[in-house]
């Protein structure tokens, strides 16, 4: 009973808000993303459930093929970058895998397709954003900068070192909302893991503890993701005889 | 007895510009050739566009020629490491880029990239920096003070030729006298082999040397 009534109110709110956004020119998009946010969500599900009664290789699989449209998305972020499709699938994946192993090596989790998907699917979306963003604003900071990338250049630094105070930029801008909302947890927002938990009647230190420990590894997966994504990516804006390429849109 | 230093045979470069958001493919230098012996000083002067920048860019390898072959030392750059070849072919370009740090962090760039102690105190004496500034904010400095630490910088790495890409042009009068007076003291003091693009016939006058004309795509005798 409680799933039609929470689904029905999401749909009167799509709806709501689609018709009062259609003012402003953007109704059918809120509509098609309300829509497909409510049917992707219902799949996902749907898929857990299935989940549960197969062995974990099927979660695994799940998480591999989220980390794989996750890397898609960051690529095609970065205006499909030479050899970057590889690049941003394995930096998510590795990073993710890396920061979900714990949960489940320290016996915070038990071993079941309930806890990795979602927990793993987390660590992926979060990596995936904060890769994106990096991705995105190295790009920018190289075009705009070209004039001293290229002055390193002409000096003999090699394009690493040439592109390396664009690719500091890249990675803390693409930091800044993670650490902001590190900052303010538990003061101006409680997280959606630790609500969860509250609301399915869980003891608010134990969400408080499972909350914080998500939360910083989110934070870790995300800068472990984005740096091996801008660093495997500085290759791509240089030729092979060190050269900023002319045309980097 | 001098040697011919740097030469370029019948090199040819197009560059894609962009027109009403089209990239259309434009001839800059066609079948150019250029011999420049070892301690020599040789102007290029050039409407805008005409490839005086380019011409530099291709010298160290910045951009690839599209077709022909320069040569350091009769060999072909390409055949060294760019690297190693941007160290041995020094440029200053038209609007100095000093990076983040101070001048004394500016000017050990290259020493530190390169395992090279020149000596900081003498390199800024050499290109008239005052020893107060050194501990100064590159960035904030002025355009001509600024002009002054890229020039160090890049003789920091005790290159053999130095490209000028018009590197008083965003100065007054005064500071590109003075920058023109220090550039040609290094040369004489340095023996550096200098190209020296500029579009400013007074100028041309003033510094003296070989002087070049570049006219679609070709280098031609100035004076003739």
């Amino acid at each position: 009973m409680l799933e039609v009534l929470a689904l029905a109110l999401t749909v009167f709110l799509v709806i709501l808000s689609a018709a009062y956004a259609q003012r402003f020119g953007i109704g059918k998009e809120i509509l098609l993303a309300g829509t497909r946010a409510l049917v992707q969500i219902l799949i996902l599900a749907s898929i857990i459930l299935i989940l549960f009664d197969k062995p974990l290789f099927w979660s695994l699989l799940v998480l591999m093929t989220m980390a794989a449209i996750a890397g898609h998305t960051t690529y095609s972020r970065s205006g499909k970058l030479e050899r970057g499709l590889p690049v941003t699938i394995v930096s998510i994946a590795a990073a993710s895998f890396l920061l979900l192993i714990p949960f489940f090596l320290m016996g915070i989790f038990p071993l079941e397709a309930r806890y990795i998907v979602p927990t793993g699917s987390i660590l992926i979306g979060n990596a995936m954003n904060v890769s994106s963003l990096a991705i995105d604003r190295y790009k920018g900071e190289i075009k705009n900068r070209r004039s001293e990338v290229e002055a390193y250049l002409a000096l003999g630094a090699k394009p690493e070192l040439a592109a390396a105070s664009c690719l500091k930029q890249g990675i803390l801008s693409a930091l800044i909302p993670s650490i902001d909302n590190m900052k303010n947890l538990g003061i101006v927002w409680i997280p959606g893991v630790m609500t969860g938990m509250l609301l399915g009647g869980a003891d608010p230190i134990e969400a408080a503890s499972i909350q914080i420990a998500i939360f910083t590894s989110i934070f870790v997966a995300g800068m472990i993701a984005s740096s091996l994504v801008l660093h495997y990516s500085t290759d791509s804006f240089f030729t092979k005889a060190a050269q900023l390429k002319e045309d980097l849109d | 007895m001098s040697h011919v230093h740097l030469e370029l045979k019948k090199v040819s470069k197009a560059v894609f510009r962009k027109v009403n958001n089209t990239r259309v493919r434009t001839q800059i230098l066609g079948g150019l050739d250029l011999k420049v012996n070892k301690g020599e000083l040789v102007t290029i002067m050039g409407a805008s566009g005409s490839g005086k920048s380019t011409l530099l860019r291709l010298i160290n390898r910045l951009s690839e020629i599209d077709s022909g072959i320069i040569l350091l030392n009769s060999n072909d750059i390409r055949s060294l490491v760019p690297m190693e070849l941007r160290r041995k072919i020094g440029m200053v370009f038209q609007v100095p880029v000093t990076f983040k740090g101070s001048v004394r962090d500016n000017l050990a760039f290259g020493m530190n990239l390169w395992g090279r102690n020149t000596g900081i105190e003498n390199l800024s004496r050499d290109a008239g920096i005052p020893e107060e500034l050194l501990d100064a904010d590159a960035v904030q400095l002025s355009i001509g003070e600024k002009q002054r630490v890229c020039i160090a910088r890049a003789l920091a790495n005790q290159p053999e030729v130095l490209l000028l890409d018009e590197p008083t042009s965003s100065l007054d009068a005064v500071s590109a006298q003075k920058i023109e007076t220090l550039l040609l003291g290094l040369q004489k003091e340095r023996d550096l082999t200098i190209l020296w693009v500029t579009h400013e016939k007074e100028q041309v006058e003033r510094i003296g040397g070989r002087s070049l004309i570049l006219k679609n795509g070709r280098l031609e005798d100035y004076h003739a």
